[in-house]
């Protein structure tokens, strides 16, 4: 290799000295020489170079030595030098066995995996103890007016989401229908000690299913009633989303979600398809918290159907279409919100086998005065 | 060596969307863990592709102790946001209902401002923080840039200057951004020679001209139309006076870029042009925003049929036993989204960021440049903690 000129940097001043790049001794060694140098010459071994990287110019390589072992970017190796000419830069990348290397420094291992399990159980910590924690406490606190005009608020915004163009539009408002709602929510509530004022209502959309919000709002979609065939069935649901209601899950859950939405995002970071895995991750964790609500609103529907005397079979034979509904699409457990429905309908048939005697919620008559509450008076 | 360096720009489109590329796909691949290297690549690229006298600058900032820095801000945020939003949405809940009385709105909108207030202190402190990292992984010609700590004391600064812009309606703008940059750059050093901003904040109101023609324009209108009872003149006057403050924007901003950058003196002898121009600023942004939209539409056609096409085969090869529609149907939405943020980002990166610092760059020139030669390394700046709250916040730096 002939000798080219380069641009040196050492570090300790600004001042640029144009030095003679060499022909190396025995092929393994840079020698860069200037009269301005300590002995008017440097020594850099073949296999101690390392090139800067990621860099725009394709004309040039900048070379320093091999970084000392901190990982502490600010205290690195401050000498540079630069090289224009091409055939040189040709030769030390063929030459160089570690221009490339990414030196690490010692201990460095040890460091990532005991900050990453600090962060981790942090993150984890706060999610799973502190932020539930928290939640359930608010969740008791909460004023129940404020309760109650947020579940309001998200009734709301559930109408809306189904494609009410304008709040009621969706509401089911027979008359007849809503006196054997009403008389429906007595019976049920009736013997039981319900802390709430109940605002049950039925939205004219096909869906089977029925929800519950904030503050005793329960709603019914009318594709449930449509799909039920019996009224102990719909008094089963019912008497579940009212378990909802009274042990606050709703509530629990939005400030649950509201605190732990907030640190996956900062977890996971702006980066594209971030909001994704935030949303993976929340959906998931949802799923675990509310299986366990689930589990225990069932029960508690199974009280409250044995205080009113109403067989437990309908809310077992309403179990039974939806696990043969759901046939269809295969949802893993760990991400659904309802534990295997299967087993729910077992529970429920268990239950009235052993439950004492019972009567019929709902005339026929009123039964079918129920099924016809969204139809126009 | 010349006694005036006039800066250099050499960068390329197509390198620097390849590499935003690879490390976004990485980033993703990971989970976003490689975020912190991707971003770090990146600046490396920027970074060499600025030059002075054909000396580059260079980046040394790394990946890892950005994520080294990111783990321990993520065990303070944990505590902060968790138990902060809670609480926030404890009383926020309000926020929901429909105000009952003039006292209860009153207290929403309280809510509200508290509720995006709580955080603004912590990302000023993140703003501070990350400059003060960029400047200590910064060097050229070997030398260290650094600044010094004063994080709080800018959080503090900023704050009162918002207020008062806020109390004044924007009028007291130039002082606020006259005085907050001095407060940075009169703490930053290029190795062991000293910044100062000197000029004078009145001095950028010149810079706002256009601001102050686009919002006449809009009160003129307001007033043609109070007066006369016809709806044109507000919507005629409305809309330009509302492009032409957004212009005067970008021109107050290339202004006072242009002002603070002559009116900064390094080590007493250094002194600095800069002759940004505004046209060609808005002229990048134009001219990108349409190929980005062309190009993206184009890209993201492509290449969402491709991976339509490849998940319908693997759907009918691999999956066969699995609900098969269902998986296909689910997935090809989420890639579409990814696939457009990452066009859509590196194309923003290459065709606007990359163009608008490559014509900053080629329009500053350092004067009386042989006094650099006196100046000497700085002392490197331990623990400038490598933006770990700046990347958790997201706090936005371009690049």
């Amino acid at each position: 290799m002939s000798a080219c000129s380069g641009r040196y940097f050492g570090g300790e001043t600004g001042q640029r000295l144009t030095v003679q790049v060499d022909a190396f001794v025995n092929g393994t060694t840079l020698v860069i020489a200037h009269e301005d140098l300590p002995n008017g010459r440097l020594s850099w071994p073949f296999s101690e170079l390392r090139a800067l990287s990621d860099g725009a110019r394709k004309d040039q390589l900048t070379l320093t030595l091999r970084a000392d072992t901190s990982d502490d970017s600010a205290l690195v190796e401050t000498a540079r030098l630069t090289i224009d000419d091409d055939p040189t830069i040709a030769v030390l990348r063929r030459h160089c066995p570690n221009l490339t290397k990414r030196d690490v420094g010692k201990g460095t291992v040890w460091k990532v995996v005991s900050r990453s399990a600090m962060a981790l159980s942090a993150v984890a910590v706060m999610i799973f103890v502190i932020v539930p924690a928290l939640a359930d406490t608010m969740a008791r606190l909460i004023p129940i007016e404020r309760e109650v005009r947020w579940g309001k608020a998200v009734v709301a915004q559930i109408e809306r989401a189904f494609g009410a163009t304008e709040l009621g539009a969706l509401h089911c408002e027979n008359p007849e229908g809503l006196a054997v709602l009403d008389a429906m929510v007595t019976r049920l509530t009736s013997g039981a000690d319900v802390v709430y004022d109940l605002n049950v209502q039925v939205f004219n959309h096909p869906m089977v299913n029925a929800f519950a919000a904030p503050g005793g709002q329960v709603v019914i979609m009318r594709g449930l009633l449509d799909k039920a065939s019996s009224a102990e069935e719909v008094a089963g649901v019912l008497a579940h989303e009212i378990g909802h209601v009274e042990s606050r899950d709703v509530t629990r859950n939005g400030l649950r979600a509201a605190g732990s939405a907030g640190l996956l995002s900062l977890v996971f970071g702006d980066f594209a398809g971030g909001t994704v895995a935030v949303l993976v991750a929340e959906a998931a964790l949802n799923a675990s918290y509310t299986r366990e609500a689930e589990a225990e609103a069932d029960r508690y529907a199974h009280r409250m159907l044995e205080t009113a005397q109403v067989s437990a079979r309908g809310l077992a034979t309403f179990f039974d279409v939806l696990s043969n509904e759901e046939r269809g699409l295969e949802i893993p457990e760990y991400l659904s919100s309802h534990p295997a429905t299967e087993g729910r309908a077992e529970a429920a048939k268990r239950v009235a086998q052993v439950q004492g005697s019972t009567r019929p919620i709902l005339t026929e008559k009123e039964w079918s005065a129920l099924k016809g509450i969204c139809k126009k008076a | 060596m010349t006694a005036s360096i006039p800066g250099h720009y050499h960068g390329k489109g197509s390198p620097l969307f390849a590499l935003y590329l690879k490390t976004a796909v990485l980033t993703i691949l990971t989970l976003g863990i490689y975020r912190f290297w991707g971003k770090t690549r990146i600046r490396k690229y920027i970074w060499s592709a600025t030059s002075g006298n054909n000396d580059s600058f260079e980046y040394t900032g790394t990946g890892l102790e950005k994520f080294l820095g990111f783990l321990i801000a993520i065990v303070v945020l944990a505590i902060y946001l968790g138990i902060v939003q809670m609480i926030l949405f404890y009383f926020g809940l309000a926020v929901f209902g429909e105000p009952q009385s003039d006292i209860e709105a009153l207290a929403q909108l309280a809510g509200i401002y508290i509720t995006v207030f709580a955080a603004v202190p912590l990302f000023l402190f993140a703003q501070y923080r990350a400059r003060r990292y960029r400047m200590a992984r910064t060097r050229w010609r070997g030398l260290r840039f650094g600044m010094e700590t004063g994080a709080w004391g800018y959080v503090l600064r900023a704050i009162g200057h918002y207020l008062l812009t806020f109390l004044t309606l924007g009028l007291l703008l130039p002082r606020q951004t006259f005085y907050l940059e001095k407060y940075m750059t009169d703490r930053t050093w290029y190795g062991d020679a000293k910044f100062v901003q000197v000029g004078k904040w009145t001095a950028l109101y010149r810079g706002m001209k256009h601001i102050f023609i686009g919002v006449g324009l809009m009160i003129v209108g307001l007033a043609i139309t109070a007066f006369t009872q016809s709806p044109a003149p507000i919507l005629i006057f409305g809309i330009v006076g509302y492009f032409w403050a957004l212009i005067g924007l970008v021109s107050y901003r290339i202004f006072s870029l242009n002002y603070l950058t002559r009116h900064k003196v390094l080590d007493k002898e250094v002194s600095f042009t800069s002759d940004a121009s505004t046209a060609e600023v808005v002229g990048i942004y134009i001219v990108g925003s349409l190929a980005i939209a062309v190009l993206g539409a184009i890209l993201g056609y492509i290449a969402t049929t491709v991976v339509a096409g490849a998940l319908a085969g693997l759907g009918t090869v691999a999956f066969e036993d699995l609900s098969n529609i269902n998986f296909v149907v689910f997935l090809v939405p989420v890639l579409s989204y990814i696939i457009f943020f990452l066009l859509f980002g590196g194309l923003f990166l290459v065709l606007i960021t990359q163009k608008v610092i490559a014509h900053v760059v080629s329009n500053v020139t350092v004067l009386n440049a042989d006094h650099l030669d006196t100046i000497r390394q700085r002392a490197a700046d331990k623990g400038a903690d490598a933006e770990g709250f700046a990347d958790a916040l997201d706090v936005g730096a371009a690049v």
